[in-house]
């Protein structure tokens, strides 16, 4: 996968370069609208990061020289202002998805991520991992065979985080993703649910599943201890 | 719109139009009085002068007599200057004229007889460029079946229009005198009266960010001004009140953001002081990203309610209806009220017009400060019922401790926490009760915060419709 990432500010370029380069993309750089319209439109990207607030020609423009040129890539817009006419304006030219700075990188990979699944993978009616699965027809969890009960909420939860296993998923991705909660809520509660979800998952299983990564989120994985 | 005239100009032209109005009324009715008296005065003269005419009218006996009647016209007129005396005969044969100034040609046609020549009206007429004035009278002979004489008899008015023209240039000159007189001295007058509005104006001038502390003193302006000098102190110290606060709130963020950040710092040059394990190191990111997660939430509702402040706040109205707004709070809090074991109740329902993001915020702060603040086991309550018809209260009460009624004003404001000790420990930086403010004022409601014996209870008013501006 092939990201281009739009960003004058040279120390934010860098560690978004670096981060998504770590994260398994190949990630070229521009730091002004000319070099950006101009390496998105030769080269075949999959996805556009754009910073709004570019010197000279700015992110708006660089968004619409694009669209006009034809490239229907997905594109993320980041803006240092949390305006609604801001938001409006970004989805009504043709961006895909927002960020308001400061954003923590987690969200940025988990945002970039569902970007690029959009319509590729048709959801499967099973999920899962190492011996956990979930039956999505029939709302059933069984570890090794083992039946798990689940509360709806527990099991939306549970269904996220295989659907995107191997992500590090933020508490404000899970909460807004689960509950709908769309604005910055207690974390406490994303906490506390995990808690007692690996309760039921994990608890009693040699091979834990679900692993903190602290200060960015929650992630389910085969364990490389297995 | 033009600016309207100044007060002053205002005053002093209807001032000035009220004199002119009167001096031109009093001179009129003046001159109407002094007209009427030489007119009376006239009359007098020729009424004197009528009664020897008629007796020597009267004298004529015989047609020999009317021949005669001239000569003793003149005797009786002897001495009698200024004075135009005419008589004809009804058909208007000239017999006698002691003029040099003829009637008017027709003159003998406006004979009146004797009884209503006190009614009847002047004859006026100019002639070599003197006017005169007249009467005529139908004055009988004595001579049988004749027809009466018609006596002209008529004076020089000259002196009276003189005088007449002499007091309108008096009168116009001392108009003009009385109206530049009356304009300086109203123009003074109100410049005086409008004095305390100008102190008003050099009070206000003197204001600035840091001298809002002036006030108008209520007492020494005058009564009609009262109500201007109470509103303006008034504006006065809701922006003084505004300016504290919003001194304050920089305060606040500089300490808010200060002890975060020399954390930081200290942590990272601990760290690089002297080398370490890669797991030592990855501590100190942990612990970095964790409080950096903290200030990046902290600018967040910083913006927030900074936009709030801005009137920029604008909610994006829809139908919401509280209860699933709530039941889905509940949901979500669920987890974490278990864990301290706290049983979340709600009664009640009601629709109304809303943000439903900013709602569900709103709600969702003051459930999670109920659950913080509940006791183990409690309870927390949220009620909604409609109140007075146009208004939804959402109360939401805990179990706990009650808050002191000093701090129930407070309690709102930003970063206050009703036990500072609790700094650090605390999931928010005391900002969410303020967010539930904004919310609330965006919406055109209000929240407060009650004080119970067996904990606390936040009460969120809302307008049912939507509230316009």
């Amino acid at each position: 996968m092939k990201l281009l990432v739009v960003e004058d500010e040279p120390k934010t370029g860098a560690y978004l370069k670096q981060g998504l380069t770590e994260a398994g993309f190949i990630t070229d750089l521009a730091s002004d609208g000319v070099d950006g319209i101009h390496l998105a439109l030769a080269e075949d990207y999959d996805l556009l990061v754009l910073d709004i607030m570019l010197p000279g020609i700015d992110g708006w423009q660089v968004l619409q020289a694009i669209r006009r040129s034809g490239k229907d890539l997905p594109v993320l817009i980041l803006t240092a202002r949390d305006d609604v006419d801001d938001r409006v304006k970004g989805l009504d030219a043709g961006a895909d998805d927002y960020l308001v700075k400061p954003f923590a990188f987690s969200e940025l990979l988990a945002r970039i991520r569902t970007l690029l699944r959009r319509g590729k993978t048709r959801e499967s009616e099973w999920v899962s991992v190492a011996d956990l699965e979930l039956d999505l027809l029939r709302r059933r969890v069984t570890r090794g065979g083992r039946r798990i009960d689940l509360t709806a909420k527990e099991f939306a939860l549970l269904e996220l985080l295989l659907r995107r296993q191997g992500e590090v998923l933020p508490r404000s991705l899970i909460a807004s993703q689960v509950w709908d909660m769309n604005f910055d809520s207690d974390t406490n509660v994303i906490e506390v649910a995990i808690r007692r979800l690996r309760a039921k998952v994990d608890d009693g299983f040699d091979v834990k599943l679900i692993r903190t990564v602290r200060g960015m989120g929650y992630v389910i994985e085969r364990t490389e201890a297995e | 719109m033009s600016r309207p005239l100044s007060i002053s100009l205002r005053l002093n032209l209807l001032f000035l139009i009220i004199l002119a109005l009167v001096l031109v009324g009093g001179g009129a009715m003046l001159f109407v009085v002094i007209e009427r008296h030489f007119q009376e005065q006239d009359r007098m003269e020729i009424a004197g002068k009528l009664v020897l005419l008629r007796r020597a009218v009267a004298n004529v006996r015989t047609p020999d007599d009317l021949a005669m009647l001239p000569k003793h016209l003149d005797d009786a007129l002897v001495g009698h200057h200024g004075l135009h005396v005419v008589v004809a005969s009804a058909q208007g044969k000239l017999l006698y004229a002691a003029s040099d100034r003829a009637f008017p040609a027709d003159w003998f046609s406006a004979a009146v007889p004797s009884t209503a020549i006190a009614e009847a009206p002047f004859l006026s007429w100019e002639r070599d460029g003197m006017t005169l004035r007249g009467l005529v009278e139908a004055v009988p002979t004595s001579i049988e079946r004749a027809e009466p004489l018609r006596v002209g008899i008529a004076l020089d008015i000259e002196h009276h229009l003189m005088f007449m023209q002499a007091l309108l240039r008096a009168l116009l000159g001392a108009f003009v005198v009385c109206l530049i007189a009356a304009g300086l001295l109203t123009w003074f007058a109100t410049r005086r009266a409008l004095a305390p509005v100008r102190d008003m104006a050099s009070v206000a001038k003197g204001i600035s960010a840091s001298r809002l502390n002036q006030r108008i003193a209520a007492e020494a302006v005058p009564s009609e001004l009262i109500d201007l000098a109470q509103s303006f102190n008034g504006m006065l110290d809701r922006l003084e009140e505004s300016f504290r606060r919003l001194a304050d709130f920089s305060a606040d963020i500089a300490h808010e953001l200060r002890t975060p950040i020399s954390n930081l710092m200290t942590q990272a040059q601990v760290a690089l002081s002297k080398s370490r394990s890669s797991d030592d190191y990855r501590e100190v990111l942990y612990s970095g990203l964790e409080e950096y997660d903290r200030l990046a939430r902290m600018i967040n509702d910083m913006l927030f309610l900074a936009k709030a402040d801005n009137k920029q706040l604008v909610p994006r109205y829809e139908d919401v209806e509280l209860s699933a707004e709530v039941d889905a709070l509940f949901e979500f809090y669920e987890p974490l009220a278990e864990d301290k074991n706290i049983r979340l109740m709600r009664e009640g329902h009601a629709r109304i017009e809303g943000d439903p993001l900013m709602l569900r915020r709103a709600i969702a702060n003051l459930l999670s400060n109920a659950v913080r603040h509940s006791t183990m086991g409690g309870i927390v309550l949220l009620e909604i019922r409609v109140h007075a018809r146009n208004a939804v209260q959402i109360s939401v009460a805990n179990v706990g401790e009650s808050i002191p009624d000093e701090m129930r004003s407070r309690i709102f404001d930003r970063f206050y926490r009703v036990d500072p000790s609790r700094h650090r420990e605390g999931e928010g930086a005391g900002l969410g009760l303020a967010i539930v403010r904004s919310i609330a004022e965006a919406h055109g409601g209000q929240v407060e915060a009650l004080s119970q014996s067996d904990g606390a209870r936040f009460v969120l008013t809302l307008p049912i419709g939507r509230v316009p501006g």
